[in-house]
């Protein structure tokens, strides 16, 4: 019996902290559950799935291909997220030639051109807005004519442009694309004038209509 | 008075005292580790020190100021040695100090703009550009454009969300921390005092700092094996590292506390034993 009790003494040195202890924590989920929702909602805001990579390299998906059919299906096309190289942008004869990103941060504009995020990729049949500095990668904008051929190359099939035209207009002039047209077509833009010194408020647009490249199809099925 | 001469009362109402206790230990360890941490700006000025902070803060201005360089006729190599790290260290004390101090954390762009001016004649000149031939408009728009990003970069981010509510709880906080603290010298006097065997005194207070090292220690445990540390994505590397840092130092601290609890636990229990070989 007594060595009983003296086991039983023995053991409270163990036990009594644990339910201690549990009992703490099952107070604290008490006291905070009103708010448990908010606390881990927020928390997840500032949580990914994986590890972060905060490298400024990009990710490359463009895979040059030689397929020349008209139509390619919606499934089989990846469609690119931020940040990352889809194709290859060219003007032949007027020096320019740069990957094709998408969207128009940094990365992007000092890797080459991006597509706005809020316009499409070619093959949609609607407007591709590309952007890029007129310093850099759209520096040879200025050589482009009427009637130059521009290529756009992706992983999924190989379009070809033709331009149609070049506007000048203040960088939040928004009638100087149609981000809702019906038709497939280019419109590449960057500051102007080139070769200046300092940061202007003109932006010098080129028009571009698209004269080959497969349709994406089965968008909606 | 029978009540409490009552053996089983008695035994009941210190075990109660020490949870009281341990809930006053684990406030008392957790707001003070907060006050020395998180609400002191010594402390993030030490963590913004030992960490990577400066250096990928100033590469991070600097891919900035290179892309919208590429909007306005500047190449690369003009932002080379540009952002300069005593100065990137300068106004990151500066907006600290107001931060701190509860005035409107802004960042002082007078010396960027300066330091960007004369880069920019000098570039002229090098570059045979004459300065008749260059916009004053477009130069004072760049300057301005790259004033903004400089100011952004500097500023913490979610620093200027949360100064109000930070100031209030770095205030509350040390209140909270002096009424806890003494709410449990209070209770080891009263748990002391009232027990005729010192040796269970000790005990109960045993209790105490055994349940407060063991809250205190499953924390760091639940964060090391959830590996959530490595989950964190904030905007950009520089900010990540920092709050890092600063969560892994935190993390830390409150294993030390927790250690520095059982190991006062286990001195309680030899001190128990022996008082109660002595009192037999």
């Amino acid at each position: 019996m007594s060595k009983n009790k003296k086991r039983l003494g023995i053991t409270k040195f163990i036990y009594v902290p644990i339910i201690f202890c549990v009992i703490m924590y099952l107070s604290v989920l008490a006291i905070f559950s009103a708010d448990l929702t908010d606390i881990v909602s927020i928390g997840s805001m500032f949580l990914s799935d994986k590890q972060v990579d905060y490298s400024t390299a990009y990710e490359n998906i463009f895979v040059p291909t030689n397929i020349n059919s008209d139509t390619v299906n919606a499934e089989d096309v990846e469609y690119p997220s931020i940040n990352k190289q889809f194709g290859e942008l060219k003007i032949n004869n007027r020096d320019v030639s740069a990957k094709l990103f998408f969207g128009d941060g940094t990365i992007p504009l000092n890797n080459g051109v991006g597509v706005y995020a809020g316009s499409f990729i070619p093959g949609y049949g609607k407007t591709i807005l590309v952007a890029g500095h007129n310093n850099t990668y759209f520096n040879g904008l200025k050589n482009v004519k009427t009637g130059d051929i521009v290529t756009v190359n992706t992983s999924y099939g190989n379009y070809e442009y033709e331009i149609t035209g070049t506007k000048i207009a203040g960088k939040n002039d928004k009638s100087a694309y149609d981000l809702s047209a019906e038709e497939e077509n280019l419109v590449m833009y960057t500051c102007y004038p080139f070769d200046e010194l300092g940061l202007t408020e003109l932006r010098y647009f080129v028009y571009a209509k698209k004269t080959s490249g497969p349709e994406i199809v089965g968008l909606y099925e | 008075m029978k009540l409490l001469k009552n053996n089983k009362f008695q035994r009941f109402l210190h075990t109660f005292l020490s949870l009281m206790l341990a809930f006053c230990l684990v406030a008392v360890s957790l707001f003070t580790l907060l006050k020395c941490t998180i609400f002191s700006q010594s402390y993030l000025g030490e963590v913004l020190n030992n960490s990577d902070y400066y250096v990928d803060l100033c590469d991070e201005i600097k891919a900035d100021l290179i892309d919208i360089g590429n909007a306005s006729g500047l190449n690369k190599k003009f932002f080379d040695n540009f952002v300069d790290e005593v100065m990137v260290r300068e106004d990151i004390q500066s907006y600290l100090d107001l931060f701190y101090s509860g005035q409107k954390p802004t960042v002082d762009t007078k010396n960027f703009e300066r330091s960007l001016r004369s880069a920019i004649e000098k570039y002229e000149v090098n570059q045979g550009i004459d300065p008749k031939n260059v916009s004053e408009e477009n130069i004072v728009y760049f300057i301005n454009e790259s004033a903004k990003i400089y100011s952004n970069n500097i500023k913490i981010t979610y620093f200027n969300a949360i100064q109000r509510d930070f100031l209030r709880w770095s205030k509350k906080i040390l209140i909270y921390d002096l009424i806890f603290a003494a709410v449990g010298i209070g209770l080891v006097f009263v748990i002391f005092f009232t027990n005729k065997w010192k040796h269970k005194a000790i005990r109960y207070i045993y209790y105490s700092t055994a349940a407060t090292g063991l809250f205190l220690i499953v924390i760091p445990i639940g964060v090391f094996f959830s590996n959530i540390i490595s989950k964190i994505a904030i905007l950009t590397r520089s900010l990540n590292d920092l709050y890092i840092s600063c969560l892994n130092n935190i993390f830390l601290n409150i294993s030390v506390i927790a250690v520095i609890f059982l190991i006062i636990s286990a001195v309680l229990i030899v001190i128990h034993n022996h008082l109660r070989k002595k009192s037999t």
